[in-house]
Order: C-alpha cells, then structure tokens, then sequence
C-alpha cells in the first residue's frame, strides 16, 4: 500500500506495523509517552499498544540503556529513543563498553536485537548540548550498526529493517527532516548497507548524509540551471556501508565532495576520503573534497549558527571551485535555513 | 514533605521577616520583583518579534531561591546552575544587559551570542549553567573540592531540580562531596515535573531529602517560597561550608508556573491540576513577603511604584541595549576556535566562508522526496 506522508509519520507507522507483527517489540525513553511524542513520531503508540509497550523513563540514560541491553539479552527487542543524541553521551559506557562487545564476546552466541533512536542535528538556537549528530563517533566503535535515513519511505524501511536486526542499532533522525513529506510504499524493504543514488549527474559525485542530502539536491537544482548536473548518492547507512554504489559514482564523475552532517576531523567524511582515494586513486581529477560541520561546539546565534552547519552554499562554491568555475550570483535563490520559517519556542 | 502533603495545608501562612533586618527583607523583595518582571517583559515581548532565537526556560514562580543567594555569595564563591537560570544569573550579579544581549544572540551578550538562554555563563563573576540535567552537580564537587585542596574560604553552590536526582551522576556527586566534607551547598528546586513528567512517574518515593541525608549529608527541607526561611537556611549552610564543616544539600519546594520551556503555558494539558496550580499562585514567593513587610511598615503602595519605575527603566534599557546590539562579526568566525594549538581546526574554519550567510536570503521547504 502507497500513501503521502511525512518523515516522523513514517517512523511510527514503521515502529507500529513491527509492533503489531512482534510482541517482543517495545518503545521507551525520556518524554516517549508525552502529548509531544518526540515530535510525533511516537505518536499512536500509546493508544494502540498501551503503556506496557510504551512507556517514559526517569531521566537516568546510563541506567535505562542498560536496561535496554537486559531486556534485549532476555529476548525482548526494545527501541530506546532520545529526543537528542546529546543525551547519549550520558550512555556512553552502556554502549560502547557493554552493548557494542557483547555479540563478540560470546562468540556470536549472544545476540542484541535493539535499536537506539536519537534526534540529531539543527533545531534553532540550540546551542552546544543540544545539537550534535556524532554519526562518525558510533560508527567508530566495532559492534554498532549506524543508519540515517533521509526520506519517509527510507525513514520506514530502514527503521523496520532495524528492529528485525539481530545486531544493536544506532538510528539517527534528523529534526527537520520530519515535517519533509513523500511517499512510502509500506511493503517496501531496504536493507541496511544499501546507498542510493538519489539524483544523476556527471559533473562532481556528492556523497551525503542525512538532512546534507536535501542541501545536495538544493545545490544540484541550483548547478543545473548552468548546465552542471551533479551526482547525489545517500549513504543511508554508515555502518554497514556500501561501498560499491559510492565507488561506481565516482568512477563515472572523477570528481567528489564528501557532505557530511558531523564535525569533520577524524569523521566519516575522511574515512570516505580515504576509501575514495584508495579505490579511484587514478579515476580522480581533483582529490576528495570534506564537507561537515565548523570545527568548533555549535554556536547559538542565528549569524554563526548559519555557518556551522554545512549547506548548499557550501557545496555550489567548493563545486565551482573543482571545477575552475565563475561563482555562481545566489542572491535570487532560496535556501533551508529556517530563518523565517520556524517560530519557537525550541 | 513532598508536593502531595503540601497542597493539604491551603495557605502558606509561617513566613516570618522577624530574624532579618529591613534593609535584607527589601534587598530579597526588590530582587524577586525585578526578576519577575524581567521574566514577564522577556515573555511579552517573544512574540510576535520572534528575535529570542534559542529555547529560553522561564522561572515565574521559583525567584526566592535566586533572591535568597543574592545576598549570600562573593565574587569569589561559584554558582553553577540548570537550564532555568536567569534568577541565579542576575543573583551571581550579572546584568541584564548582557542577559537579554546573549538571548537575543548579540556580540554584547554574556557570551557573545554563543550561548543563548540555556548555557550562559559570567567567567568574572564565577558563575554558569548549562542544559544537562545534573550535569552541573559533579562539576560543582570538583570546584569546591579546589578551594578545599587552595585551603580558600570560598563556597560552591550548585541549584537544580528535582529531575537531576534521577541521574546516577547526582547520587555520585552526593556520595563524594560527603566522603570529602567539601565547602559546597546543594539546592534542590523540586517543582515536581521534569518537562511534563512528575515526580511520582520517575522515582519509586517521593524522598529525595531522605535518601541524600541517608549518605551522610546534612539536610534540610523548605517550603520554597518562603524567601525568608531560605535566606536564613542558606545562610546557614554557607556559613558552615565556609568554616570547613562539610556540605549541605537544601530541598526547596515549588513551583514554574509556565511552560517548560518557552513564553506560553501548558496547564490545557492537563499534566497538572487545578488545584495544585492555585495553591501555588497563592503562595506567590512575593506576594508572601509583601504581606508580611505591609504588615510592618516596610512596603507601601508608594514604595512599590517606586520600585517598579526604577525596575522597568532597567528592563527597557535591556530592550533597547540587546536590539541595538550588533550580531557577532562575522569576519571574526574564523577566530573562533580558542585552542591555539589546532591549526587544523583553525585553516578548516578559515574555509568556511563567512559571506555565505545572508540573513535576507529567500527561504525554502525540502521535499515532498
């Protein structure tokens, strides 16, 4: 069945339909059963599944990933959601000491069927505790699968494909992806380790994650009109990667940005770099571009909040740039930066 | 007591002014005033400007604990406070210039507009917060543990709510500040709900006080909006973390009578009842010291008006300081990062081109993907 819907409508649609199809699925975390529902992507959980299976935790993330772990352990299949990655870090012992090791440890005996959710990235004005994404972080510790989905049929499939896992699961969502509509064919299923090509183009590959992949396709609209067509590929999922779609990209552009949504030193977008360089070492006109977050703890106000976080912009100037190019006038464009658009109060 | 007992007993009628002198009694009233109103003009001036661009928490409702440690810190003692911090802000003496600047995310703000609301710091004054819950209980431990190893007089204060206590970090902090007999107050602002979530939904009994003193600490139990009672308890506490005789942690009952975050209310949600938002409007922390200095010649209405233009002028002049105030200058971005021994932070930001942004740029929606 097809339907129209948005980004956080996708996510509980996924969660509900495995719910429905497993009694050992459940959800919690801090403000999960609120009348906000993590932005509504909760939502209906409640009404259908009752508290049992959806339900609030005290604000003790050390503790209650723990108690994720044992649930999975005893053949549960819990989803532990965080309204901010932020708040994962007062986890961090659970999941890169405990959860990451376990499925090893055992000798593969054990498994740990769970999935973290966390919301990442922008909101407005959210300051340094509030908005990270961190995807480079969990995706450096063996152990952890590392999903960010971009659209709401990738955001369905990607998350069922999650809860089904037998392996722990860190599901990255971007906050202004949600309100981002299409449409989900709920029958569909995506495996994890599977990119997409999400625009053709033979010009510059740029390989993206998450909310960058709607900056890609901003610039690529905006390049177009120049007779510059770029080549937009979603990674979808960072661990396991799927190394042969970004590689076959390239190979036919020979020229790439890496656009990712994190800070960029020692991130993914250098592990990509490398991988790039290592494979197409003599396809490459130009060496791999990085595109990620302004080396420093995000700034609140509006001005130098525009320029921690990677955009369009950035990706139309470093493409002039590859390719010896006029800038482009951008004074009649419009971009995503919620300066008008979003009204508080967080 | 707990929130439950509290609301059985109707009016708050045991604030005594009697143990203080009148120059203290109107230092607390003006101060819990002037932050009411700040809070209230902050509140109307929200919308439809839309210039506060960051989550901002109000405290309407919960001033007697910032009035109270106005009075009772020197430069040199810390404060570290939660998320809900513009009382201790102006309590550690910062102005309201600067606060409503770094709300308004200007150059001039407390931090330059790096901050905002929820994370603004003074270095001078000693005095910060910060957006993770309990998050500033440990560091607090550690602050007071360095003026006890310096063998300094100085005294560490670190407020919070009752939602902190649900960290494992809290009880740790707890535990090691009595091991060590630290020079270091904990106040705990219990106002029953983290965001929309009661106490009684997070922890199995409605004891915080109890459980802290069963580690060994010394404790007491307020009602929270008696600013008096504050004023003397936390003077108490202080005085004894000063002379070297160990912590104390402070559990002071009430109430936000806003939203969680942001101008509005959410009493339509029904996460709280009537009656427990009445008892607590009731007992406004100023209106309860008002009738007590009324009834002994310390307030008239003269005295109030007079009060309110000095502290309206102070909340335009803020306005009108923050909204005149320039953004931060962009050419600066590339000095941004502080560590001097990154060059690779430092030519990465240099790539970064700070005429990218334009603040009149047109706007657009993603999707439909």
């Amino acid at each position: 069945m097809k339907s129209f819907m948005t980004f956080r409508e996708s996510l509980s649609l996924a969660v509900a339909k495995e719910m429905e199809a497993d009694p050992s699925v459940f959800v919690f975390g801090l403000d999960v059963p609120d009348h906000k529902r993590i932005f509504g992507s909760t939502k209906g959980l409640v009404e259908k599944f009752g508290l049992e299976r959806c339900f609030g935790t005290p604000l003790s993330e050390d503790a209650m990933t723990g108690v994720a772990l044992g649930a999975a352990l005893s053949g549960l299949r819990p989803i532990h959601v965080h309204i901010r990655v932020d708040f994962m870090m007062l986890a961090m012992n659970q999941i890169v000491n405990m959860i990451s090791n376990l499925r090893y440890m055992s000798g593969g005996k054990l498994t740990i069927p769970l999935v973290i959710r966390a919301v990442i990235g922008r909101g407005w004005g959210q300051s340094a505790q509030h908005s990270k994404s961190l995807q480079s972080f969990f995706a450096h510790i063996p152990g952890l699968k590392v999903v960010m989905p971009t659209t709401p049929q990738d955001a369905y499939s990607l998350l069922r494909t999650s809860i089904r896992d037998d392996n722990p699961v860190i599901f990255l969502e971007h906050r202004w992806l949600y309100d981002v509509e299409g449409e989900v064919d709920e029958r569909k299923t995506i495996p994890l380790g599977n990119a997409t090509v999400r625009r053709q183009g033979d010009a510059v590959t740029v390989v993206a994650t998450s909310w960058m992949n709607v900056e890609a396709l901003k610039a690529a609209e905006v390049l177009e009109r120049r007779g510059i067509q770029l080549e937009v590929v979603d990674v979808r999922s960072i661990t396991p990667l799927d190394e042969e779609t970004i590689i076959q990209s390239v190979k036919k552009t020979r020229r790439c940005i890496v656009a990712d949504y994190d800070w960029a030193f020692c991130g993914f977008s250098a592990e990509l770099a490398s991988l790039i360089h290592h494979r197409c070492f003599n396809d490459l006109k130009k060496p791999v571009e990085r595109l990620g977050f302004a080396p420093v703890p995000c700034p609140t106000t509006r001005p130098l909040e525009n320029l921690f976080y990677p955009s369009a912009v950035h990706i139309i100037r470093i493409v002039e740039q590859m390719l010896g190019l006029e800038k482009t006038d951008l004074s009649g464009e419009s971009f995503y930066s919620y300066e008008h658009n979003f009204k508080g109060p967080f | 007591m707990n929130h439950g007992e509290l609301l059985k007993m109707g009016e708050y009628n045991h604030l005594s002014i009697e143990g203080c002198s009148p120059d203290i009694i109107r230092c607390l009233y003006r101060f819990m005033l002037r932050l009411r109103r700040c809070q209230e003009a902050l509140i109307k001036e929200y919308y439809p400007a839309d210039e506060m661009r960051c989550p901002v928490h109000f405290c309407i409702g919960q001033e007697a604990s910032p009035a109270a440690l106005s009075l009772l810190l020197s430069q040199s003692d810390y404060l570290l406070s939660h998320h809900r911090c513009h009382g201790y802000y102006l309590a550690k003496g910062g102005s309201m210039n600067a606060l409503f600047a770094e709300i308004y995310g200007r150059a001039t703000g407390a931090n330059g507009g790096i901050a905002g609301s929820q994370d603004i710091s003074v270095h001078d004054l000693n005095f910060f917060s910060g957006a993770i819950l309990s998050g500033s209980v440990a560091i607090a431990v550690g602050v007071a543990l360095g003026f006890q190893t310096k063998a300094l007089r100085s005294v560490a204060v670190t407020a919070f709510g009752d939602g902190a206590t649900d960290q494992g970090i809290f009880w740790e902090a707890i535990n090691y500040a009595v091991l060590r007999r630290l020079p270091l107050v904990f106040v705990c602002e219990n106002n029953r709900y983290s965001t929309y979530a009661p106490l009684s939904k997070r922890q199995g009994k409605e004891n915080i006080s109890e459980r802290v003193q069963s580690f060994g600490m010394n404790v007491k139990t307020v009602f929270g909006n008696d600013v008096a009672l504050l004023y003397s308890v936390f003077s108490n506490a202080i005085e004894e973390a000063r002379e070297g005789r160990g912590p104390c942690f402070i559990e002071a009952f009430t109430y936000r009578w806003n939203a969680h975050v942001g101008p509005g209310e959410d009493d339509y949600l029904g996460y709280r009842s009537v009656a427990e938002r009445e008892f607590w409007k009731k007992n406004c922390p100023i209106a309860l010291l008002e009738k007590q200095m009324v009834g002994q010649n310390l307030m008239d209405s003269k005295i109030k008006e007079k009060m309110i233009v000095e502290i309206d002028q102070e909340i335009a002049t803020a306005f009108q300081f923050a909204k005149e105030s320039p953004f931060p200058h962009l050419k600066e971005w590339s000095q941004l990062n502080y560590n001097i021994d990154t060059p690779q932070a430092d030519r990465l930001l240099e790539t970064i081109d700070s005429s990218f942004f334009d603040q009149n740029q047109k706007e657009a929606m993603p999707g439909p993907y």
